[in-house]
């Protein structure tokens, strides 16, 4: 692979190539969201959440298993919604419960994947399931501010955007660009700019407004 | 497909709105007064508009603790002062019978003293706040469900949206609660929203849903067909939302205000950052009522009403127009009066069917340059205390011997009343009403006591028809 010098140096400084990519990519996925909310006018949770989730994703053995630990989270925040109503319970007492589901939900999910061989799925690591489990508090707030539908529609967003941005991250032909011309990254600013500035309509808004625009 | 795209840039977007109306308009401190509904309540009370009145706000565990329940009145709201989209509130209508302290809600389910502690609990822990943080708790009188809604209404308060920017209500919006929005009046809970043609007040088209609103004709599940509602008191909502606009600051608001069966409208809260879904119940663009807004100079809140009421109403009124080839007017409009040597002086007059001819006051007579008329006229030594009959010779009489005698007196007339006969001077005056210039005698007359000093009578209203809900 043709490496930059700047990127050289970092390896000889005892950083992996993995990392650094990683991170490099981090500009060009937030990059991504923003234009998706402000251009299209998908929505999901915010920019943190499916950034975090892409990286969960890149982090697990295999997108499948991703999708499977982030279903089960997302279900149980969901369900367990319903099962906590009658109770009243102040709210962090309530999310600390939905976490506690969630934990059990996903070790029972390690488990079954470990019991049908599927080793990939028990040997995930860690990290990318505790990042996981706090989009549980994420859902439950926008449940709250928005209820259930919005709350499933945002959390469809969010994973479809990370599994496009999963793609988007692990694309060969974007980490040895990256590899080669790190400074690319700095032409994110400028965009953002753009789209900072940005007052037209978005994509969605069109659809959204349709009638109006006919009837005008 | 080039006309759509065209057609579209007259649509506010959530891009737009944040960045050109939102950011600029609504400072952080207004967006405070927005965001803190005691806050609000305070500023709109100072600004003397109408409110929910306060009963009690509960702050701390320690004064939940401490808190006189039988103080309560039988019915009462209780609402986080920092909630969002009408969660956390709990309505009650009535006390229980035969029970202490214990409530009912709408749906007929009771709430004794113990659950209201154990909902304001949640409210103080910030359940219901805008990222969680402790709120405070408070208890505001029950608006009453006004008769004209009572139809359309599912255990909620139906409430009027209206959206102001530079002092001049640009778009309204009637919003019903349904049973799938869980007696909730806001769209993305379900909720239906009714467009208003701004002139009149009546609603238009009415759509249910947020995100991509659909268009209904009937209230579900009923025959009720939602355009055609007249909404009372429209000039009063519009003049209240604008007057809301200066009180707080906000250079781009969403004032809610919800009709009271006895007290009329009363607001219900600010929003700093009005939704989108309004212009499709309305079937027209926010962005291009804006813009064609933005370059007045709007000084008083009347005249920012009439803007608003003249550039983005009148469909239903022109349709009226139209077949008729007569203006709409209501009971009270302004003229321009053009008195002698084209003095202009604009007033609000009463439109009165039940007077022959128009009538000014004395005062605003002599304003219109008529003094040396009226000091002529009352100069003459007039007869009193004739009989009805005598009347007509006493009329003949008075013109034989006065007409000619001053350049402005055009006629005298006698006129009865309910207070008995006087005698009033006429003179040429020339007045404009809804574009519509009229040139007429108008009699003189004290009118000091009267509510408008001067009325149009049916003499010179030929040309037009009355609304008398205008």
């Amino acid at each position: 692979m043709n490496v930059s010098p700047i990127i050289n140096f970092f390896l000889r400084e005892g950083v992996p190539l993995e990392t650094v990519i990683l991170i490099l990519m981090l500009p060009i996925i937030a990059t991504f969201i923003a234009f998706l909310r402000q251009v299209v006018g998908i929505k999901a949770f915010g920019i943190y959440t499916p950034l975090i989730v892409t990286f969960a994703f890149l982090a697990t053995n295999g997108i499948k298993y991703g999708i499977a630990i982030f279903a089960a989270v997302i279900l149980a925040g969901m369900v367990m919604r319903f099962v906590l109503r009658p109770f009243r319970l102040l709210y962090l007492p309530r999310v600390a419960i939905m976490l506690t589901a969630v934990a059990i939900l996903i070790l029972g999910v390690l488990v079954l994947g470990g019991g049908m061989r599927r080793t990939g799925l028990a040997s995930v690591s860690i990290f990318p399931i505790l990042i996981m489990i706090t989009i549980v508090e994420k859902f439950i707030t926008v449940q709250i501010e928005k209820g259930n539908k919005m709350a499933i529609i945002l959390a469809l967003e969010t994973l479809g955007i990370s599994i496009v941005g999963y793609f988007i991250a692990s694309s060969e032909f974007l980490i040895r660009f990256l590899a080669s011309y790190p400074w690319a990254i700095l032409a994110t600013i400028p965009i953002n700019i753009i789209l900072g500035k940005w007052t037209g309509l978005r994509l969605t808004e069109y659809w959204r407004f349709k009638e109006v625009i006919k009837n005008m | 497909m080039l006309n759509f795209i065209k057609k579209s840039r007259r649509i506010l977007g959530m891009n737009s709105r944040n960045l050109e109306y939102i950011r600029p308009l609504n400072l952080k401190s207004a967006k405070r007064i927005a965001d803190d509904k005691l806050l609000s309540k305070r500023i709109l009370k100072k600004a003397e508009l109408p409110i929910p009145t306060l009963i009690a706000k509960i702050r701390t565990q320690e004064e939940l603790e401490s808190f006189d329940w039988s103080k309560l009145p039988d019915s009462f709201a209780l609402k986080p002062n920092r909630g969002f989209g009408g969660e956390g509130i709990i309505v009650v209508y009535g006390k229980k019978k035969n029970a202490e302290n214990v409530w009912i809600k709408a749906d007929r389910s009771s709430v004794s003293v113990e659950d209201l502690k154990n909902h304001i609990r949640n409210i103080l822990f910030g359940s219901f706040s805008l990222s969680s943080t402790p709120d405070i708790a408070f208890f505001e009188e029950r608006i009453k469900l006004s008769k004209i809604f009572k139809p359309y209404s599912y255990r909620g308060m139906p409430d009027v949206r209206v959206i102001v920017y530079n002092g001049v209500p640009v778009m309204a919006m009637l919003r019903l609660a349904t049973q799938a929005s869980g007696g909730k009046a806001n769209l993305h809970l379900g909720g239906i929203g009714c467009g208003i043609d701004m002139a009149t007040g009546t609603t238009t088209t009415a759509i249910m849903g947020h995100q991509k609103p659909k268009i209904i004709e009937y209230l579900p599940e009923t025959r009720l067909i939602l355009s055609g509602i007249r909404i009372p008191y429209w000039k009063q909502i519009l003049e209240m939302a604008v007057k809301a606009q200066k009180a707080s600051g906000l250079g781009f608001l969403g004032a809610d205000i919800a009709l009271d069966r006895d007290r009329g409208p009363v607001f219900l809260e600010l929003n700093a950052r009005p939704g989108l879904a309004i212009q499709v119940a309305n079937l027209s663009g926010l962005k291009r009522r804006l813009e064609r807004v933005s370059e007045l100079k709007i000084k008083t809140v009347e005249k920012g009403v009439r803007v608003g009421m003249d550039l983005f109403g009148g469909e239903i009124e022109e349709e009226l127009e139209d077949i008729s080839g007569k203006k709409v007017i209501g009971t009270v409009e302004k003229v321009k009066l053009i008195g002698k040597d084209g003095k202009e002086i604009e007033v609000e007059a009463k439109i009165d069917t039940g007077a022959y001819s128009s009538s000014i006051d004395t005062d605003l007579a002599k304003q219109l340059g008529f003094e040396s008329v009226i000091d002529f006229f009352s100069s003459l030594d007039l007869p009193a205390n004739f009989s009805r009959e005598e009347s007509r010779g006493v009329e003949e009489a008075l013109k034989k011997s006065y007409l000619g005698k001053h350049p402005d007196l055009a006629d005298i007339v006698v006129v009865y009343s309910s207070h008995g006969s006087s005698i009033r001077p006429k003179v040429n005056i020339t007045f404009i009403l809804d574009k519509i210039e009229t040139s007429t005698q108008m009699n003189i007359a004290e009118r000091k006591e009267l509510e408008k000093n001067i009325i149009i009578g049916r003499k010179n209203l030929s040309k037009f028809l009355i609304d008398v809900n205008k």
